[in-house]
């Protein structure tokens, strides 16, 4: 045996939630919640060219709105944690005030499924930076069908694709490898050594 | 109890799990929008409902301009990307309207505790993930004054935010890691500090405060559901 016993996870103890991973899930949450209504002063000073000359382009800039699920995902490394960190942060910031009104919520919930179904496909043993940018550009894709129904249903077909592509690519660029390498940056600090990011970089390092 | 202060302002007086569900059911009417009648009717009944049961002085009133923004820019695509039809537009625009108004309008009176008493006693939801959301969202105001922190700190070591679009990003980008790297480490400070108390082990949990229904609160709720049901209707008779 590589591990000692008490070292070794089994399924069970992988799926059960600690009760560090249900206070980081919701307060990571929160902070992602807090980072987005603070984002979105950012967003409007950059969407607004592209909005009025070409709408679907705005997709490029909804992947910083994938970031928590993505983080909570890669950090806490347990089935819903995506789900859960990205609805807790789309309801902070509906609360916040969010354009959109409470239908943030429902936006969150369809994009940290879209974590999800990635994650669970790698049966939630692979977090390197390709398995997050495909799950961020699976968020972008889920979120931006979504759309499609809730705010786009009249453009034509072209436009919504080009909105699907560029959603999901800003998805596995800022959520995925943006998330991926925030993920890494926070272990390096040190604020992650009660999860699976801050274990790997120990036993890298102790590896040498 | 209640109920005897009459109609107007009762969104004042309802539990915030009613708010949450009637910024909710703003969607549910959203998608039985389809063409004008349904869209003025969806509109109409929104505006009357808030009018009629939202308490004077209810949150600033600019948070609505976030609104006018995302119904101006959903109708403006709409004309260029759905054959500049104005009455397509229009109706996408109002549709945007009855789906973000009742959020924006309500979202000031949604009180984050209440709701997890809700979350937790009337609808059942896992205690354990009901009460870890309500200890972090107690440290909200918290993660305002770090994000403040962290900013007045890069300005004041000369990193704070440039004037373009890049300067600014950075800057964003750089606050947010403050931010997360303060949450993360107080949520591991928390959780020990909750599992000290016995948090992760406990069997029978009580609730420090009661989840009160009211009369009030149905009654308004089966408002709110007559309204959203409302578009939906105006298509069937069509």
């Amino acid at each position: 045996m590589s591990a000692p016993l008490f070292l070794r996870s089994t399924p069970r103890a992988a799926v059960r939630y600690r009760t560090v991973d249900l206070v980081t899930v919701a307060m990571l949450g929160v902070a992602v919640g807090v980072v987005f209504w603070g984002w979105t002063q950012l967003y409007h000073l950059l969407s607004a060219g592209l909005a009025v000359a070409f709408p679907p382009a705005t997709g490029l800039l909804g992947g910083g709105w994938l970031l928590g699920g993505v983080l909570g995902g890669l950090i806490v490394r347990k089935p819903g944690a995506a789900l859960l960190t990205e609805v807790v942060a789309a309801s902070v910031e509906a609360l916040l005030g969010a354009d959109w009104g409470f239908s943030a919520i429902v936006s969150g919930v369809v994009q940290g499924l879209g974590v999800e179904l990635v994650l669970a496909l790698f049966l939630y043993r692979r977090f390197g930076a390709a398995v997050a940018a495909l799950a961020g550009a699976a968020a972008g894709a889920c979120g931006a069908v979504y759309e499609w129904f809730a705010y786009y249903p009249d453009w034509a077909w072209g436009f919504r694709l080009a909105y699907l592509g560029f959603f999901a690519a800003s998805g596995a660029l800022l959520a995925g490898l943006g998330g991926a390498a925030l993920v890494r940056a926070l272990a390096r600090a040190g604020v992650l050594d009660a999860f699976g990011p801050g274990r790997d970089l120990a036993d890298r390092a102790a590896q040498g | 109890m209640t109920g005897t202060t009459g109609v107007v302002g009762a969104l004042g007086r309802v539990n915030s799990l009613v708010l949450v569900t009637l910024g909710l059911l703003g969607l549910v009417a959203s998608l039985g929008v389809r063409d004008l009648a349904s869209a003025g009717v969806a509109l109409g009944a929104c505006l009357a409902f808030g009018l009629l049961l939202l308490p004077r002085g209810t949150g600033p009133a600019a948070r609505f301009l976030a609104v006018v923004v995302a119904v101006a820019s959903v109708a403006w695509s709409t004309w260029l990307l759905g054959g500049h039809d104005p009455t397509v537009a229009a109706v996408a625009g109002m549709r945007i309207a009855v789906l973000a108004l009742p959020g924006v309008a309500l979202a000031p009176l949604v009180d984050p505790s209440g709701l997890a008493d809700q979350l937790g006693q009337r609808l059942r939801l896992p205690a354990r993930f009901v009460v870890g959301v309500a200890a972090a969202l107690q440290r909200f105001e918290r993660l305002g004054e770090v994000w403040e922190q962290a900013s007045r700190a890069r300005r004041s070591r000369g990193v704070g935010p440039g004037r373009g679009p890049v300067g600014r990003s950075r800057h964003a980008a750089s606050v947010t890691f403050a931010v997360l790297a303060a949450t993360l480490r107080d949520a591991t400070a928390m959780s020990v500090a909750m599992d000290a108390r016995g948090f992760a082990a406990a069997h029978a949990r009580t609730w420090a405060e009661p989840a009160p229904w009211t009369r009030t609160d149905t009654a308004v709720l089966a408002l709110g559901a007559v309204a959203a049901a409302l578009p939906y209707a105006v298509l069937v008779v069509r």
